[in-house]
């Protein structure tokens, strides 16, 4: 059986709240997605490369996450949200690609233009003025191109651990594998950025 | 997990990049995430309501997925590049996005957009 074999049951008897403790459930899961939701927007956005695309997929995994999970105890909410939020990632990626050779069979080319360019891509997904864009540095956008370069795995690793803040536990939650193959991801992706970005990044 | 000076430097540094990034968000965008917030609280204990939801579609997109796999039969050329096969699973994927469905709904505009050739639409508008 693989590293990344299921660790991970969801599946506990759900009462529904009622009255006050429906209003307080409410009011934790508000102020956790308000706390999740820009870095969440950010680590989406680097993982498809558009603004747009990227708050879709934050508000699918905000309405999946109140749907199915609200009743959950809130500290598992934040392993389950990125757990969504990363398969929403991967469907995105998987239809892109079957979009593409859908289209391939009408003679035409899904995004219009050719092949992908990721440093063109990830030249200024937010729409930011030069003078944003100067303040921000040349360092991020680097950072963006190489994480987005790195194998699916290995992003999701290095962007819960890095940029998240989740425990090796939580990550392994969110990534629904063992916390062995999480360490493993996650070096390996520290090692292939350092080497992409060079000492100078540092 | 112990790591060793260079590599905390390096997360150090993403992290804090990161962080910038995240602060730097604009207005509109922390307005759609929390219109987005709002739509996600309003479906609180609704999953028996969205399975349903998403149901009614099941025999839709099933219908549809055949459908676009005729049409594309009956417009078969050879293609100019080797291809991987289409399958129906693929239209299904597809089909569970709404932005999909328009362009099923587009189908016939597009099977004559390829016949007609890239001059096609020129003499419209």
């Amino acid at each position: 059986m693989s590293a990344c074999a299921a660790t991970f049951a969801v599946s506990l008897p759900r009462e529904e709240p009622t009255g006050e403790t429906a209003l307080e459930r409410e009011r934790q899961l508000n102020q956790f997605l308000a706390g999740v939701e820009r870095r969440a927007l950010r680590i989406a956005e680097i993982g498809v490369r558009d603004r747009d695309e990227a708050l879709d997929l934050v508000q699918e995994a905000m309405i999946k996450l109140a749907r199915a999970y609200s009743a959950r105890p809130a500290e598992e909410w934040a392993p389950l949200f990125y757990r969504i939020l990363h398969n929403g990632v991967r469907d995105w990626h998987r239809r892109q690609k079957v979009r593409r050779r859908v289209m391939a069979w009408f003679g035409r080319s899904a995004d219009g233009d050719g092949d992908y360019d990721p440093i063109e891509a990830a030249a200024d997904p937010a729409g930011r003025t030069p003078h944003d864009e100067l303040e921000m540095g040349e360092a991020m956008r680097r950072l963006e191109i190489a994480i987005g370069e790195l194998p699916g795995r290995q992003r999701e690793a290095f962007m819960l651990r890095t940029f998240e803040g989740l425990d090796v536990a939580g990550t392994a939650v969110a990534m629904g594998c063992g916390e062995g193959s999480v360490k493993t991801h996650y070096s390996r992706a520290v090692h292939t950025l350092r080497e992409q970005l060079g000492e100078h990044w540092e | 997990m112990n790591e060793s000076p260079e590599n905390e430097r390096f997360t150090e540094r993403a992290q804090r990049l990161f962080d910038d990034s995240v602060e730097r968000l604009d207005a509109a965008t922390l307005s759609s995430l929390n219109r987005g917030r709002h739509r996600a609280l309003a479906e609180l204990g609704t999953a028996g309501v969205a399975r349903g939801h998403w149901m009614r579609w099941v025999p839709a997109t099933g219908v549809a997925a055949a459908a676009l796999a005729t049409v594309m039969m009956m417009n078969a050329r050879p293609p100019d590049v080797v291809q991987e096969p289409v399958s129906a699973a693929d239209f299904e994927m597809l089909l569970d996005d709404d932005d999909e469905l328009e362009m099923l709904e587009d189908l016939e505009f597009y099977s004559w957009l390829d016949l007609a050739g890239p001059s096609a639409g020129d003499d419209v508008g």
